[in-house]
């Protein structure tokens, strides 16, 4: 059978919010540009984003006159100095304009008195700058951008799985994508293409994230001979909602949650006398599973996030999204009882390696959000700044995809023709495999042993035990088949693609934490409990060479803000 | 405890009973996960979030349209009453279940349903893109932010809550019967849009669905509400809508 072959100016892998708003920039700008998404895009995981997006709007003046500037020190500081800073002066500079766009595009934010756009406190952050609506910032930014997009006309290709990336020796010329409604592959041929899929959340047991968060854009991007970059920073969110780790917002603290132990104690006292609860969240994650791993938790196995001071009125306001979470996951009412959270997988600070113009260095391939590291979080990432980053530079990305694909001709589809032959091979290969073992089984094994071994205390023994188990598994995935013989919607089919990627990418975020013998942000070695500039002020890129990955670095773009050592 | 699951695929059409093991907090989204982890990696269902914020898996559990990942096995076994809605399936299940110790799951209501618990909800987003759901602002744009009041965001909030997952549309009387009807959730939407302060629009948005199919089709059963995840409430849109249009008419008489 002849696969269809779609042109499209820009092809954009991902409909979250990194996607759209770079869809929206390129469809202003006049291009053809198409969005392919595994699921419907209302679906991607940024609508679960709840605390706030900064920008130094200064609209509450409780602390004084905030600046980006100032923004822009405390997400270095909180990088614990890993993150490139022309990316952060950027990030930061741009976010009152992002923020205000958003507004005057449609999105719903929360008010303060006087009709301005409300900010609360966040972690780490010396003003409160982060702009919500209510505990349901991602929802609403997300159901605006995709508003507009609508509004352009920007043309969505639902339900499709991406297994490739097309290049020549060159330059990316598009990817060929499983419709998943019909089962048939199918090619798309672009002038620029972005990755914009987001994290891979998924490859831990305890996460926050949507079961779609697999990492798919970033094992695309190495079989396409792009790296990744800093992979060993996984940021676990302090307060997960113990049982289903849904994530408890930040902002339950910066409305002045507060966390005690098993004992009572508001521990945070010990860890961080001065920020308490709203330390950073590599610092209040750590204290956490210090109070648990000593004893000291409930039961053993979480702390208490307590907001029954804040009142009934204050909590239906400001959490009303958390107070349902807590009810209908949990069955306790914060209004009366303090909600049982332990730390969990929230947020990879790691991804395709990109410049501040999220450029890889393959041309005309670009990525950018989540699945990609400019880097502006560095070693660890503050909240309210994946939301923000995600407008500044998937609008950035937009802009630049526009200035490559302009005046460009069409590419030929002679190379979109072989790799759709060899991605049919290598699929019914796989469909035709004689099944021994349950690949469920051993994406279940995956996360649990990256739980245990990657997690946020990590030694050099228990990860080398690791890597070894990884090896096990990634030989056990090859004998896997699919025992579903439908073309149409056949899950099982994605779900082992899915894991081939999360296993390889597993074992770059492994290999990376091995290298890395030091404690920087987000990765703390309990056998190298300091941070290291001397040897370690340094990003890792993992590349992929044959089957192997190989470990190589790059500079940090150090500048305005002098490396100090971090307190809070 | 049983799961039954309405499946269709090739074969046509029929219920499957799994055997689940259940634990504690499971639910029915845990439930399907576990059928086919387990048993059948053919069972083909929606999910993403599993926090009850995505939309993706809203389905007709033990008859009630409603989120898989926000629906929990020990409360249905319980047989903890769901809401009272009026009349909906054009025939009842055909297949009978001892509730006590097994959950049927069928696909949403008033969509054509693709392959097992997944159903095609084209129609029901392009019902909703007609409406031209976004937002028209008023010039000048202002430098800062539209100023707003908290009680406009609490009033339009019950609206933008909604997370389209369809529940509302499958649990409509009037969807079953009139397959050209708007439906709850993008009249809902366009009601959003009318009420925001922001918007050039104003009044004139409510004419978009001023038709036999939009505002004047509802029968005020309020399903839509009671089956919604997310509280909120389409007939209320829907009532003052329709009374809006309604004096704007007189007056123009």
């Amino acid at each position: 059978m002849e696969a269809p072959i779609h042109y499209h100016d820009v092809i954009i892998i991902g409909g979250g919010l990194t996607g759209l708003r770079a869809a929206v920039a390129c469809s202003t700008a006049g291009l053809d540009v198409a969005i392919l998404s595994k699921t419907h895009p209302l679906r991607s995981h940024s609508v679960a984003a709840q605390g706030g997006v900064n920008a130094a709007l200064s609209n509450n003046k409780s602390h004084g006159e905030d600046s980006w500037e100032s923004h822009a020190f405390d997400t270095v500081k909180g990088s614990d100095y890993l993150a490139d800073q022309d990316a952060v002066l950027r990030l930061c500079e741009e976010a009152p304009r992002a923020v205000l766009e958003m507004e005057h595009w449609g999105t719903v934010f929360s008010r303060d008195e006087d009709g301005r756009i409300a900010q609360r406190p966040f972690g780490g952050a010396g003003f409160p700058r982060t702009c919500y609506a209510a505990d349901r910032t991602g929802h609403n930014l997300l159901h605006t951008l995709y508003e507009k997009a609508l509004a352009l006309k920007v043309r969505f290709c639902e339900e499709r799985f991406v297994t490739s990336l097309v290049r020549d020796r060159e330059r990316c010329l598009g990817c060929t994508a499983l419709d998943l409604s019909t089962g048939d592959l199918e090619g798309f041929v672009s002038k620029a293409t972005l990755l914009a899929t987001g994290g891979y959340g998924r490859i831990y047991a305890r996460s926050t994230n949507a079961h779609i968060n697999t990492g798919d854009g970033a094992w695309l991007a190495l079989k396409a001979g792009v790296a990744l970059k800093d992979m060993e920073f996984v940021q676990f969110h302090p307060t997960t909602l113990f049982g289903t780790n849904i994530l408890i917002t930040e902002g339950a603290r910066g409305e002045g949650g507060t966390l005690s132990n098993g004992k009572g104690e508001r521990f945070m006292a010990r860890y961080s006398a001065k920020a308490m609860e709203l330390a950073p969240r590599d610092i209040v994650a750590r204290s956490i599973q210090t109070e648990i791993d000593e004893g000291r938790g409930v039961g053993n196995e979480f702390v208490n996030l307590d907001l029954t001071h804040l009142g009934r009125e204050r909590i239906s306001e400001r959490l009303p999204g958390i107070r349902e979470i807590a009810m209908d996951f949990a069955g306790v009412d914060p209004v009366t009882k303090p909600i049982p959270v332990q730390p969990g997988q929230h947020y990879s600070m790691g991804g395709v390696d990109v410049g501040s113009d999220c450029r890889t260095s393959l041309p005309r391939l670009f990525a950018a959000g989540e699945c990609a590291c400019v880097s502006v979080h560095g070693a660890n990432r503050l909240g309210g700044n994946s939301l923000l980053e995600t407008l500044v530079f998937g609008k950035l990305a937009g802009e630049e995809m526009v200035s490559d694909a302009r005046g460009q001709p069409a590419t030929e589809a002679g190379t979109i023709d072989n790799a759709l032959i060899s991605e049919r091979g290598r699929i019914e290969r796989i469909r035709a495999r004689e099944s021994v073992a349950n690949q469920f089984a051993i994406r279940a094994s995956l996360k649990k042993m990256m739980t245990d071994r990657f997690g946020i205390f990590r030694s050099a023994e228990a990860m080398l035990e690791g890597v070894r188990a990884l090896e096990g598994l990634k030989a056990s995935a090859e004998s896997v088949g699919v025992e579903d013989g439908d073309r149409a919607f056949n899950q099982a089919l994605v779900s082992l693609l899915e894991l081939q990627g999360m296993l390889t990418v597993a074992e770059s975020v492994a290999l990376a934490s091995i290298w890395r013998e030091e404690s920087r942000g987000s990765h703390f070695r309990k056998d190298h409990p300091k941070r290291d500039d001397e040897r370690f002020l340094v990003h890792s890129l993992a590349t992929l060479e044959g089957a192997d990955l190989r470990l190589g670095t790059k500079k940090v773009r150090l500048g305005r803000f002098p490396v100090e050592e971090r307190r809070y | 405890m049983i799961l039954t699951v309405r499946r269709y695929g090739n074969k046509g059409s029929r219920y499957e009973r799994f055997e689940v093991r259940s634990t504690p907090g499971m639910t029915v989204l845990d439930a399907l996960f576990q059928a086919r982890d387990e048993q059948d990696d053919s069972l083909a269902f929606r999910y993403s979030c599993r926090g009850a914020v995505c939309g993706s898996c809203a389905m007709l559990i033990n008859g009630v349209p409603r989120l898989a990942c926000k629906t929990q096995v020990s409360s249905l076994l319980a047989k903890e009453p769901g809401p009272k809605l009026a009349r909906f399936l054009k025939d009842d299940s055909a297949v009978m279940y001892d509730g006590s110790k097994e959950v049927m799951v069928e696909p949403l209501p008033n969509m054509p349903v693709l392959k097992d618990l997944i159903v095609d909800m084209t129609e029901f987003f392009s019902k909703y893109q007609r409406l031209n759901p976004w937002l028209m602002p008023r010039e000048p744009e202002p430098s800062r932010e539209y100023p707003m009041s908290v009680a406009a965001v609490r009033e339009l909030e019950k609206f933008t809550d909604c997370i389209l997952c369809g529940a509302c549309y499958g649990a409509c009387p009037v969807n079953g019967e009139n397959a050209g009807y708007i439906g709850p959730a993008a009249l809902a939407k366009l009601y959003r849009f009318r009420i925001d302060p922001r918007d050039a629009l104003g009044g004139s948005r409510l004419k978009k669905a001023d038709a036999p199919e939009g505002w004047w089709a509802c029968r005020f059963y309020a399903n839509c509400y009671h089956v919604c995840p997310r509280s909120v409430p389409p007939n209320y849109a829907i009532g003052k809508a329709r009374k809006e249009l309604r004096s704007e008419k007189e007056a123009g008489e």
